[in-house]
């Protein structure tokens, strides 16, 4: 089993715990006017049952039901937490890029979503994870016990990068799946047809989750710095591969580059998606400072 | 096309150079797993095809960086057509404008030092082998040697001894001179090379050179198999200053002793310069006689008076020395003056008279030697003998100068012949009519055909001594040196005398001057008054009246006794050869017939003495040179210590030593079709480039660097245009 530890450096650890003294401050406002809400209540509403996974509290188990059918089901109650939040993460190929000497897109997005997950649960929030590529390989749902942060570095650590990414597919299918409204994180490069995108990430608000992008960039997919000719071999379609000289394709691929982020970020902006760039060599503690300062807005 | 490093063309092997370093670059190339592939297609696809554009245009000039080195280092050569047969060694004539203008600059720097120089230099350029040819511009295009020599050291010799100091060049003459070399020579390859000051009286269209005469010597030079280079070489630099003796005058055509000689000298300021109480001396046989101050603004002429009077016979010189400027073969100008101690005239009368005046030859002999008749202590030159016309003989003639007949019926057979003898040796003879003549012989021997001593037959006698018919001379401009002097009218006009008696001379209807007979005066009836013929060295002048006071009023006129003295004075200088000649015409000079056959000493205007040997030429023996191209004073010594001198003067113009504007030059080069260097560095890279061809050495490097610029340039803007 993966330690915290792997993903957590002393380092991150102290600097996240620090911030969550002032995170908690934030959020705790932020809850107080969440338990205020008509919402209010702790798992008090028998909503259905659910076949046990493991990692869901032994307490939840329906005896009675086992009692009857042998099986173990868990009884599941409306609004649990005071804030249920799923991490969309990304497992693409894309996402496996990373520079020789760094880590992958991948990994700093599972080391980010564990850091969200640690945050968020010592809120008390519940948390659930959704791993997926091609197409949704794992979903988690959210939970707020303590012990769930285990469960979710366990998938996190065992997420390892498939195929071609159809962002937009995979979200129209998850929204269904998201029976209740509320905060997605979604960790990913992004990749693919912005327009496309957009209306899945639509469809999402539409069915009124707040949406969080951590978009995660190397920052040689920013900078563009190769020097001597350069063959790319594209890390989804197996054979398709470019030899080119980078020195005369910089300046183009930049304003390319330039063009798709700004598309992006002006869908975001008008379906009032947090759209946060990451890139991996930025300290996580940054990405949750985002977060946190963006909760606050809000 | 050669090349002067050929084995290094081999280094255009480097071409391949820039392409391995492609493929190299294109075969170490890093592999990157990609992601972003989305953002890199849509790049690819819009610039595949620029790209490709682009690093092909890099890659050719990448490519061709190196072919331009290696031809660089190979030295190429643009040999165009010449032929590289025989292209070291050269024939080669050089020009060398040796005028006097050329002496401009002073005597140690002047630009004929510099010609002289840049000659030696050309000379010394030469590969062992060329043949060389010289030619002088001046005083007579000649060649220094006789023929195209290969013995560089003997040019080099003579080069050292060639002069300037002559007179006017002409390029048309040295030209011809040039081409009639070309055959002699014996490389295919050949130059002219004209080494000159382009002084405009020699060069200038309008003087010098016309369009026509460059184009025609640019067309001669271009004919024939072998046409040769032409180079003008423009030597030294323009000076303006210069102060000329233009002429000097002299009031008597013949001097005797005791006579007093007016010189009068004209000076020329030919430059801008302001020339006050400029010295000017007059100088006699080398020896200051007298000094005169002149003053010249710019571009002005003045006149300088001297006079003198020789207390001995014999040749002398004059000299007039104007002490201006640095150009000294112009300051002065020399003249011989043959100083003649009596000028015996024979004079035949037809009517001895022993009355005073009443004799034929009466008013001659006064009009002749007036001091004499007059019994005054002043210098006759003039000496008479008057003697019957049956008495005469060749040996009076012999110690005569001149002979005038005087109404003289006929001569004898020996007479006539003596006569003739005597006139065709130099001697001059004065006809006179009157009652006395018989016409008939006059008109059959003494005409003889036209070929006869008497210029036009006598034909009629016109006018009456009674009737009011009276005819005159007519007053005209006189050109014949005889009657020059009435110009003037001061000296009296001839149109005064009243002539009521003449002979008609029938003249003949052939063309004026091809008879070789010349009308020097004219009745206003239109007959001829008085008549010249030339005879063999001699000369005889035929007069319409009569000397005496018979039927005219002439002798009673004032101009009588000048005209006669003219007339006798012009008819003996005419006995000898002149003194005073242009450069190029012979030096002849009449010695005692005892000479014949021995040797005179010649020292020309260098201090060369050379001998000449004396001829027998009729009665007379004659000392002939003719090797007057340098001007100046040359010294005849003839045996018995007779000393005569000749004076070889050259024309003034070279004297105005304004040189051509550039333009100019530039246009009579272009025109015929020469090279125009001004210095021998400049004349060594022309050589050359004629010879070896043009080296294009430095414009490919030039290539290479601009190249690499270019290719860096392009590399940047390639780059950067995207961002």
């Amino acid at each position: 089993m993966a330690q915290l530890s792997e993903f957590l450096t002393p380092a991150d650890l102290h600097k996240i715990s620090n911030l969550q003294i002032l995170a908690r401050l934030v959020v705790e406002g932020f809850c107080t006017g969440l338990h205020r809400s008509p919402h209010k209540g702790f798992s008090v509403e028998f909503k259905q049952h659910r076949q046990y996974v493991p990692g869901d509290e032994i307490r939840h188990l329906d005896w009675r039901i086992f009692g009857k059918t042998d099986r173990f089901y868990i009884r599941e109650y409306e609004e649990e937490t005071n804030l249920r939040a799923t991490m969309l993460l990304d497992a693409s190929g894309s996402m496996n890029y990373g520079n020789p000497q760094g880590r992958s897109k991948l990994v700093y997005a599972q080391r980010l979503a564990a850091c969200l997950a640690y945050l968020m649960l010592g809120q008390q929030d519940s948390v659930g994870l959704v791993t997926f590529d091609t197409k949704v390989r794992r979903y988690i749902p959210p939970r707020a016990q303590t012990s769930h942060l285990k469960v979710l570095v366990n998938e996190l650590e065992a997420t390892k990068s498939g195929g071609e990414t159809e962002l937009a597919d995979v979200f129209h299918d998850l929204v269904p799946r998201l029976h209740r409204r509320g905060l997605v994180i979604i960790l990913s490069d992004c990749f693919g047809d912005v327009t496309k995108l957009l209306t899945a990430l639509a469809h999402m608000r539409h069915a009124r989750h707040e949406i969080v992008i951590f978009q995660i960039w190397d920052r040689t997919e920013l900078e563009f710095d190769f020097r001597q000719w350069t063959r790319f071999d594209c890390l989804e379609v197996d054979g398709k591969k470019y030899l080119v000289d980078p020195n005369h394709l910089r300046a183009a691929y930049l304003e390319n580059l330039e063009k798709f982020r700004a598309e992006l970020k002006q869908g975001c902006h008008r379906h009032r998606i947090d759209l946060v760039p990451m890139i991996t060599d930025q300290p996580y503690a940054e990405a949750l400072a985002q977060y946190l300062t963006l909760r606050m807005r809000r | 096309m050669t090349f002067l490093n050929a084995a290094l063309i081999a280094g255009m092997a480097a071409v391949a150079i820039p392409i391995i370093i492609h493929l190299f670059h294109r075969s170490k190339f890093k592999i990157v797993p990609w992601g972003a592939m989305h953002l890199l297609e849509a790049v690819l696809r819009k610039n595949t095809k620029r790209l490709k554009l682009e690093q092909l245009i890099l890659l050719l000039i990448r490519c061709s960086i190196p072919v331009a080195l290696a031809l660089c280092m190979a030295r190429p050569v643009l040999t165009g057509l010449s032929p590289l047969l025989e292209n070291k060694k050269i024939s080669t004539v050089i020009i060398l404008d040796n005028s006097y203008s050329m002496e401009a600059g002073g005597p140690a720097n002047s630009n004929f030092q510099k010609a002289r120089e840049a000659a030696r230099e050309i000379v010394d350029n030469l590969v062992p082998g060329s043949d060389v040819a010289i030619v002088q511009m001046a005083g007579g295009a000649s060649t220094l040697l006789d023929d195209p020599t290969f013995d560089l050291d003997r040019v080099r010799g003579e080069l050292g001894r060639i002069r300037s100091g002559y007179g006017a060049s002409s390029v048309p003459e040295a030209f011809k001179v040039a081409r009639a070399v070309q055959p002699r020579f014996n490389h295919l390859n050949r130059e002219i090379v004209v080494l000159t000051d382009f002084q405009k009286v020699t060069w200038s269209e309008s003087a010098g050179l016309p369009a026509s005469e460059r184009s025609r010597i640019a067309g001669q030079l271009a004919e024939g198999k072998t046409p040769p280079r032409l180079t003008f070489f423009h030597v030294g630099t323009e000076v303006t200053d210069n102060v000329s003796v233009e002429k000097i005058e002299l009031n008597r055509q013949i001097l005797g002793v005791g006579q007093q000689l007016r010189v009068r000298a004209s000076l020329q300021n030919h430059g801008e310069g302001q020339y006050q109480d400029m010295r000017v001396v007059f100088r006699v046989d080398g020896k200051e006689r007298s000094v005169s101050q002149a003053s010249l603004g710019p571009r002005e002429k003045g006149q300088v008076l001297f006079t003198h009077t020789f207390d001995t016979s014999g040749s002398h010189v004059i000299e007039v020395v104007a002490e201006a400027d640095a150009l000294i073969a112009d300051n002065a100008l020399m003249a011989s003056i043959p100083v003649w101690d009596r000028l015996p005239v024979l004079l035949v009368s037809g009517d001895l008279n022993p009355e005073p005046l009443m004799g034929e030859t009466d008013f001659v002999e006064i009009a002749l030697h007036p001091y004499g008749v007059g019994k005054v202590e002043l210098a006759d030159l003039v000496t008479t003998r008057t003697v019957d016309a049956r008495e005469m003989d060749a040996k009076m003639l012999a110690e005569s100068r001149v002979a005038l007949l005087a109404n003289v019926s006929q001569l004898n057979e020996a007479q006539l012949k003596a006569l003739e003898g005597f006139v065709r040796e130099g001697g001059g003879l004065l006809v006179f009519p009157g009652n006395r003549i018989n016409s008939a012989w006059y008109n059959t021997a003494f005409l003889a055909g036209g070929k006869g001593l008497l210029p036009l037959p006598v034909a009629s006698l016109s006018g009456s001594t009674n009737s009011g018919t009276r005819a005159s001379i007519v007053s005209q401009h006189y050109e014949h040196p005889a009657l020059d002097m009435f110009n003037d009218p001061r000296n009296g006009n001839l149109a005064e005398a009243d002539i009521r008696l003449w002979y008609k001379m029938r003249e003949e209807t052939g063309k004026p001057g091809e008879s070789g007979i010349t009308v020097l005066a004219r009745l206003d009836t239109g007959d001829p008054f008085l008549v010249e013929k030339k005879f063999g060295e001699g000369r005889v002048i035929e007069c319409a009246v009569p000397c005496d006071a018979e039927w005219t009023n002439l002798p009673a006129r004032p101009f009588y006794l000048p005209l006669m003295q003219q007339l006798v004075t012009y008819l003996a200088s005419k006995v000898y050869p002149p003194r005073n000649v242009d450069v190029g015409k012979p030096l002849v000079a009449f010695l005692p017939a005892s000479d014949a056959g021995k040797k005179a000493i010649l020292t020309d205007p260098e201090g060369k003495a050379r001998e000449v040997a004396i001829q027998v030429k009729g009665t007379r023996a004659l000392a002939e040179f003719d090797e007057t191209r340098r001007p100046g004073l040359y010294v005849l010594d003839a045996p018995n210590n007779n000393r005569i001198h000749f004076v070889v003067n050259v024309d003034r113009e070279e004297s105005d030593l304004s040189q051509l504007p550039e333009t100019d030059i530039q246009n009579v080069s272009k025109a015929m079709g020469a090279s125009l260097v001004k210095t021998f560095a400049e004349y060594r890279a022309l050589d050359q480039q004629r010879r070896f061809g043009q080296e294009i050495w430095q414009a490919l490097l030039v290539a290479v660097i601009g190249l690499i610029f270019v290719e860096m340039i392009l590399e940047q803007v390639f780059v950067r245009r995207k961002s």
